[in-house]
């Protein structure tokens, strides 16, 4: 099983170059994609979903070209987009039924599996209701169980946990990873906790273009020794903020605790454990400051 | 002041929203081709064998009536939609949370759609300044003369289509599928009412029937029959406004409307009911309130569970109830290429969502179909019975632009190869099952014509539905372009405009047949294009 990204470029109207030269080689595991706003993920995972084409470069699914074959993968997919809609006039059974005979499931299958995944996401009770009354959330984990009927090989899913409840988000956080074993799974977000609980392999994106592709204890490597924290009183926040990249800010009782992420430990600077979000940030920013130089 | 900026930036962003749209290309590109009709001699206004010389007056009338006569019908589904657009983007979310009252944002939302209406009365404006120069006829130009029909006929008319369109979308009953066939027969009716004094008092109207006359034709025409019987004293009467034909063998000269206060008050009128309308509407406004939009939450929404707060929580609760092993893997067989599986689908997806009352009709057509002798079956119930689904019909194609189900549709595998005429052939079982009743008629009769045109036009109905689904996205043009063609065309029995092909002397099923084909040629091109990878 392997999903092969080779220099994949999209331009949009415009002369918009949402993605750049982006290679990338999948096996088994989770894949957390991480990036700012803009830049670019969703349009990769639409290339990847074949809902949308390359402008430029290649995906193969196991040697497979998709511009040649996208059915190749297509049966195997499972897809969650960031923006999805359902019929309203159906209910949860007869939507899940309906794109289960569009995915090419046989109706004994089909019933079985959609009876599973209802109890999985939570919604066996509400199968019966129309899905113009749910809710965001409810909505979302429709999507979720639609994206895994045909039990995929590749699952990509595209802001996965947007509009759940705590509960549900670590549900579904645990479903990713046990999810994992045998198949690509490609989880899109900007929560960098999300894909701290379950990526087995992170990639940061950023303008369009990879900024790294490592497993979370490489990144994490890469900030140790260079994230600290010290409390400083709220009248000087400022003048830190001028000095310091910040990762994070807390106030507190005795004053602001700030973490920071620097070379020389500012005085009374307490070093502490990096985090996936302190060695995100890490990597954008010393990415901006390559683009910008 | 503050009041008319809001309302000023309201209607703005509105028509900038519409007018950097492909959509409004096409509906300038529609009033050209109407302009151009007009100026080729394709739509043609006569008395008798007469028409007036192509002079300011003549020109300008024309261009004003067929504007308020045929533009209005057009108009309506070009801007009917404001409102959902807003309801869609959830841009009316935002607006509802201001202190702006459900008057004023009707009253905005219809000025935005007079605003659409009203560019394409310019474009015809522009086409009667060509025409008159280029027919060259009479190139003296009077441009009161030129304009004014325009300006009293087709602007009043405009608005008040304007504001009918607001009103139909804040009417739960109309603002869907069921609106757009309304508004069909609606404006058969509006033209029909201003109409009918005119010929009733024999050639002259009364004061009330200015108030009365939505197009303006009837009080012009009576001004013209008044012109043309100094010039023919034999003139029977024989008015039309009509497309294609013969053309007109005389010609008269006429000087153009004369504009009395009465005429001007009555034109006026028409902004007052447009603002009428525009107000009534403001009582049926939701607001966007979500409980009271289309698919409000008709049950209780089950108890919440408790709200868990911190994640850690969550997770001890996620540990005590895994989920592991309730997911068994899928048997590798279980994926296979069914086509008619798809097709039940589809065709569950298309009958599913209706009342009642709606397969009770269906099903008495069909027995109606039966039980009523060859003649009645193939006139009128065959037309009631292939009217009663074109909400169905209008779904096919659009349905995944319009719910936004496209990603997660288009990524299934053979979505071009399988889904598409899955679409189609579920769309033509219904069309089928619909007018089945009429088939073992015919078949009982061995009519094999009939039954030749009966099979065609089962397939070129949900055809046509599917290419302008396709196409255009949404549901609108379909039960536009239906609705005009069945009343039109199959209700009359139009040689060549029948598509029902049941009545020998005007079926052509060949036609139809090669349409049929052609049609779904431009939704397998369209659809391919749709998808990344076909």
């Amino acid at each position: 099983m392997k999903l092969s990204i080779e220099n994949v470029g999209k331009c949009y109207r415009g002369k918009v170059w949402a993605l750049r030269r982006f290679s990338l080689e999948l096996k088994s595991g989770v894949l957390g994609l991480l990036g700012p706003n803009g830049a670019g993920k969703t349009t990769l995972m639409s290339i990847l979903a074949t809902i949308t084409r390359a402008t430029e470069g290649k995906v193969t699914w196991n040697d497979t070209d998709l511009a040649t074959n996208p059915n190749t993968l297509r049966t195997v997919l499972g897809y969650l987009p960031q923006d999805f809609g359902v019929y309203p006039n159906l209910n949860t059974q007869e939507f899940l039924e309906y794109l289960a005979a569009v995915k090419g499931l046989d109706a004994t299958a089909a019933r079985r599996r959609i009876d599973q995944l209802l109890n999985l996401v939570n919604l066996a009770d509400v199968r019966s209701r129309p899905l113009g009354g749910f809710s965001g959330g409810m909505k979302q984990r429709v999507g979720i169980a639609q994206a895994l009927l045909n039990d995929p090989q590749l699952l990509i899913v595209d802001e996965p946990t947007a509009g759940l409840d705590p509960e549900e988000r670590v549900r579904f956080r645990n479903l990713l990873s046990e999810l994992s074993g045998e198949r690509i799974v490609i989880l899109s977000t900007h929560i960098v906790s999300d894909v701290e609980a379950t990526a087995t392999d992170i990639a940061l994106i950023s303008n369009g273009a990879l900024v790294a592709h490592a497993a979370p204890e490489d990144l994490l490597r890469r900030v140790e020794g260079r994230v600290w924290e010290w409390v400083v009183p709220s009248a000087d926040l400022n003048a830190v903020k001028q000095c310091y990249r910040i990762s994070n800010t807390a106030r507190r009782s005795d004053g602001v605790h700030v973490r920071v992420l620097t070379e020389e430990p500012p005085a009374g600077a307490q070093p502490v454990a990096p985090t996936l979000e302190d060695a995100y940030l890490d990597s954008l920013s010393i990415y901006r400051a390559g683009a910008t130089a | 002041m503050k009041r008319g900026r809001v309302l000023w930036h309201l209607v703005k962003a509105d028509f900038l929203g519409r007018v950097r749209r492909t959509s409004f290309l096409v509906t300038l590109a529609f009033a050209v081709f109407l302009g151009y009709q007009t100026f080729a001699g394709h739509v043609v206004l006569r008395l008798d064998d007469y028409r007036g010389v192509y002079n300011s007056a003549w020109v300008g009338a024309l261009m004003g009536v067929v504007t308020s006569s045929f533009l209005t019908l057009v108009g309506f589904y070009i801007v009917k939609g404001a409102i959902l657009r807003d309801e869609t983007t959830r841009v009316g979310q935002i607006l509802a949370a201001t202190p702006m009252s459900k008057s004023f944002y009707t009253l905005a939302k219809f000025l935005g759609n007079f605003a659409v209406l009203a560019a394409m009365v310019l474009v015809m404006a522009g086409a009667a300044l060509c025409m008159q120069m280029f027919r060259a006829e009479d190139r003296a130009l009077h441009l009161w003369t030129l304009l004014s029909p325009l300006l009293l006929y087709a602007l009043p008319a405009m608005a008040f289509v304007a504001a009918l369109a607001v009103l139909f979308e804040t009417l739960p009953v109309l603002r869907g599928g069921v609106g757009n066939v309304a508004w069909f027969f609606l404006w058969t009716g509006l033209l029909a009412a201003g109409i009918g004094p005119a010929v009733t008092h024999g050639g002259s109207l009364t004061r009330a029937d200015y108030f009365h006359d939505f197009s303006g034709l009837p009080t012009m025409v009576v001004q013209m029959r008044t012109a043309l019987l100094k010039v023919d004293p034999g003139f029977q009467d024989g008015i039309s406004l009509s497309i294609g034909g013969k053309p007109p063998q005389h010609r008269f000269v006429w000087t153009g409307i004369r504009w009395d206060s009465v005429q001007v008050a009555a034109r006026l009128t028409w902004f007052a009911y447009a603002i009428a309308a525009a107000l009534l509407a403001s009582l049926f406004f939701h607001r966007f309130d979500p409980a009271r939009e289309r698919f409000a939450r008709k049950q209780q929404e089950a108890p919440d569970r408790p709200a868990v707060q911190e994640l850690a929580a969550a997770r001890e609760l996620v540990r005590s109830d895994p989920w592991a092993g309730r997911l068994t893997p899928l048997p590798p067989a279980s994926v296979k290429n069914r086509f008619f599986s798809v097709v039940v689908a589809e065709l569950r997806l298309m009958l599913q969502g209706h009342r009642w009352w709606w397969y009770a009709v269906a099903g008495g057509l069909i027995v109606a179909c039966l039980a009523a002798p060859l003649s009645a079956s193939s006139g009128g119930i065959i037309l009631a019975a292939w009217i009663w689904p074109i909400l169905i019909w209008s779904q096919m194609g659009s349905r995944e632009a319009r719910y936004a189900t496209g990603s997660l549709i288009f990524s299934a595998p053979h979505a071009l190869q399988r889904q598409l005429p899955a679409v189609w052939v579920a769309g033509v079982l219904v069309t089928l099952a619909a007018g089945g009743g009429l088939a073992i008629r015919l078949l009982i009769a061995r009519d094999l014509h009939g039954l030749a045109g009966f099979v065609v036009a089962a397939c070129f109905i949900p055809s046509l539905a599917l290419a302008l689904g396709v196409w255009s996205g949404s549901s609108k043009s379909f039960e536009a372009l239906y609705t005009v063609w069945w009343y039109t065309g199959a209700a009359h029995h139009i040689s060549g405009l029948d598509f029902t092909g049941t009545v020998a002397a005007s079926s052509r099923p060949g036609i139809y047949l090669l349409l049929t084909v052609m049609l779904l040629a431009a939704c397998w091109m369209r659809r391919r294009t749709q998808l990344a990878y076909a």
